[in-house]
């Protein structure tokens, strides 16, 4: 008993996290019954949708990937104390600048790819340098001022597509991407792509930046405490100014990796809220780098299930951003579980246990 | 077009009474947002329950045929979207940004889920009855203030009394005094014997009683049906303005006749200037950056209450 107390309190965190995710799709599916739409239903078209075969179980890989990767953006500033909610637009931007640099600079592959990937990154770093300068020099709340900035780049890219660059076709897009500039497919007749390698490689430079580096483990700090970091002699602006570009950065990439892995081009209103899922997906993660993984995996899935489901069973796709809103609602809320968790999984021994994890 | 020409076409009276249409939403969220704030909440879902706001605006007048009844419904809908943000933020001690992010993302996705499946088609509500316009006959040979207040919203007026209230309510009342000592030092308040948590609860729910209303008039006077993501950022331009305005009544109020003239002029010009000099796009996004302008400009220290944005805890010392 003494050890499964211990394991399961150990991992308190977790535990709650998984609890508060299924009681949110528990209401998700009170909501669904409660409209008319069977839950059960919902659930087998979903499944089918995300791994039913292995088209779609390529295609929910591919929907893994811009959603780690955004998370990870979410992920690299909520360490710090920075919210950015902007990574929707960070990423539109991000995806438009690589588009362009895709199809009008002419270099080979080993040389374009890369440099497409980073003016992706680039671009959207420095468009979350502007909440950086409102929140450090000028105190405006960083979730209202990168929200905002979600429009303007909305629009910007809008506009690009409409009225500056050539349409090609009926679609508001972008020319294609040059062959050099594009990720190979992994998976013949999916949308499986070697972006894939990119996400795993931004993840484990998320868990070395955040905890092997000093700069890493300030960043941290300053998202623990500010006061007590200031004290300690860390630079909080600096640290939370570069948060910001870390953050618009790697939003920016996920929306190049988009462009070069699965479109080939900027196509207007290319993301199906990418850069909003990436809140849930950061926060059910637990901040943490493989946690991410985890659920973006899931989140990926519903992305792709919820295609099939709204198809077969009459279930509309605006499904996805409740999911997403019911999710963090109960994540935000989960402390409350918290007290009855501990409750059920502490005994006699618990001084023991507390003493052994506290170690 | 000469240049005067040009500038008389960009404005005049017309401009003003567009002003006071599209602030009256504004307003109303911003007043809203203003007490919830000044009693220690930031409610940043705002955006949100003006959008459900707006869809049970819609559905009551659809269904019943009264727009009255629509704008009650969004009301009492706004206040159940604020219930669940002050059970969240207020009770369970939940941090309040995350929860008004996730309050803004369900009634995103509610609003639009709940329309697709009333309707059985996605993007907009059939057509609905609106509220009367207000037509008054003294008014009429009056200059400027006639062509500005005239035929606005049957509600225009009775909102932009709603600063001057609260400036009554907020510096000359017990309940004001309370209501701000629940946002400057909670403890205090509980010595003396009044429950922070209740007024916290009270002023959210008026702040999102407001909102919902806000949300309302979008769907049921300022256009007559409810299409997806209709609010458009106007809860964050209206969050944008308590901050702007020192959560003042005053203050706030200006604040939201500021951002309400600019997108009132954003859309007169792009009516005046051609398309090729000026491109909709870029006037779209006009009131975003004016928004964020005004914020930059800001100074730092903006006389909100002390105890903002922290949950009150009883135990703790």
């Amino acid at each position: 008993m003494h050890t499964i107390r211990k394991f399961f309190l150990k991992r308190q965190p977790v535990f709650i996290t998984v609890i508060a995710v299924v009681l949110a799709f528990f209401v998700v599916g009170i909501i669904l019954a409660a409209t008319d739409r069977n839950p059960f239903n919902a659930v087998y078209y979903f499944v089918r949708g995300a791994f039913g075969n292995v088209v779609n179980t390529a295609d929910t890989i591919s929907r893994v990937i811009p959603l780690t990767i955004a998370g990870i953006a979410f992920l690299v500033g909520a360490q710090c104390a920075v919210f950015n909610v902007g990574i929707e637009g960070q990423l539109l931007l991000g995806a438009m600048a690589s588009a362009i640099v895709g199809y009008v600079v002419k270099l080979p592959a080993y040389l374009h790819l890369p440099l497409m990937l980073l003016s992706g990154a680039l671009v959207g770093g420095l468009y979350g340098l502007i909440p950086a300068w409102l929140k450090t020099k000028r105190g405006v709340n960083e979730i209202l001022s990168t929200i905002m900035l979600n429009y303007p780049a909305t629009y910007l890219t809008h506009f690009l597509v409409l009225k500056v660059i050539p349409i090609e076709g009926v679609v508001p897009a972008t020319p294609f991407i040059e062959d050099t500039a594009r990720l190979p497919i992994l998976i013949e007749g999916t949308q499986l792509h070697a972006g894939v390698f990119v996400m795993i490689l931004v993840v484990i430079f998320a868990y070395f930046l955040l905890y092997k580096t000093s700069l890493g483990y300030e960043m941290r700090a300053v998202g623990y405490n500010k006061t007590a970091a200031r004290f300690h002699g860390i630079p909080v602006e600096k640290r939370m100014n570069f948060a910001f570009f870390l953050s618009g950065a790697l939003a920016g990439l996920a929306g190049a990796v988009e462009v070069a892995g699965v479109h080939y081009r900027f196509l207007d209103q290319f993301s199906p809220g990418y850069g909003y899922d990436s809140i849930t997906v950061a926060l059910v993660g637990l901040l943490n780098p493989f946690g991410v993984v985890i659920s973006a995996t899931l989140f990926g899935a519903l992305k792709t299930g919820i295609l099939e489901m709204s198809v077969y069973s009459g279930i509309p796709r605006q499904l996805t951003t409740l999911i997403n809103g019911i999710v963090v609602l109960f994540v935000a809320a989960k402390d409350i579980l918290g007290g009855g968790y501990a409750r059920i999984f502490r005994g006699k021994d618990t001084y023991e246990a507390e003493k052994e994890i506290s170690q | 077009m000469n240049w005067s020409e040009t500038l008389q076409a960009i404005f005049n009276v017309t401009l003003l009474a567009s002003t006071i249409r599209v602030s009256i939403s504004i307003i109303l969220a911003g007043m809203g947002e203003m007490i919830t704030e000044r009693s220690g909440v930031l409610n940043i879902g705002v955006e949100g329950t003006m959008l459900m706001g707006a869809l049970a605006g819609a559905l009551g007048s659809y269904f019943t045929g009264n727009p009255w009844i629509g704008l009650l419904a969004a009301g009492i809908v706004g206040m159940l979207v604020g219930l669940l943000f002050s059970f969240i933020a207020i009770s369970l001690h939940s941090d309040q940004s995350i929860t008004g992010l996730a309050i803004y993302l369900l009634c995103v996705g509610l609003s639009g889920y709940l329309l697709q499946v009333i309707f059985e088609h996605g993007g907009n509500s059939p057509m609905v009855n609106t509220l009367p316009t207000l037509h008054m006959k003294f008014l009429e040979n009056v200059p400027v203030l006639g062509p500005i207040f005239n035929d606005q919203s049957s509600i225009a007026i009775p909102v932009l009394l709603i600063p001057v209230i609260l400036q009554i309510v907020f510096y000359r009342t017990p309940w004001g005094s309370w209501l701000r000592a629940a946002g400057e030092n909670p403890k205090a308040l509980a010595v003396v014997g009044k429950n922070p948590v209740k007024i916290r609860y009270i002023a959210t729910l008026c702040g999102s009683f407001l909102a919902g209303i806000g949300g309302a008039y979008l769907s049921i006077s300022q256009t007559s049906l409810f299409s997806e993501n209709m609010v458009a950022g106007r809860g964050f331009i209206a969050l944008s303005a308590v901050i702007f305005g020192g959560v003042k009544p005053g203050g706030v109020f200006l604040a939201c006749i500021f951002f309400g003239f600019m997108d009132a002029l954003q859309k007169t010009l792009q009516t005046v200037i051609p398309d090729t000099i000026m491109p909709r796009e870029l006037f779209m996004a006009l009131p975003y950056l004016l928004t964020l302008f005004a914020l930059a400009g800001f100074i730092k220290k903006s006389g909100g209450p002390a105890d903002i944005g922290n949950p009150y805890l009883k135990e703790s010392r």
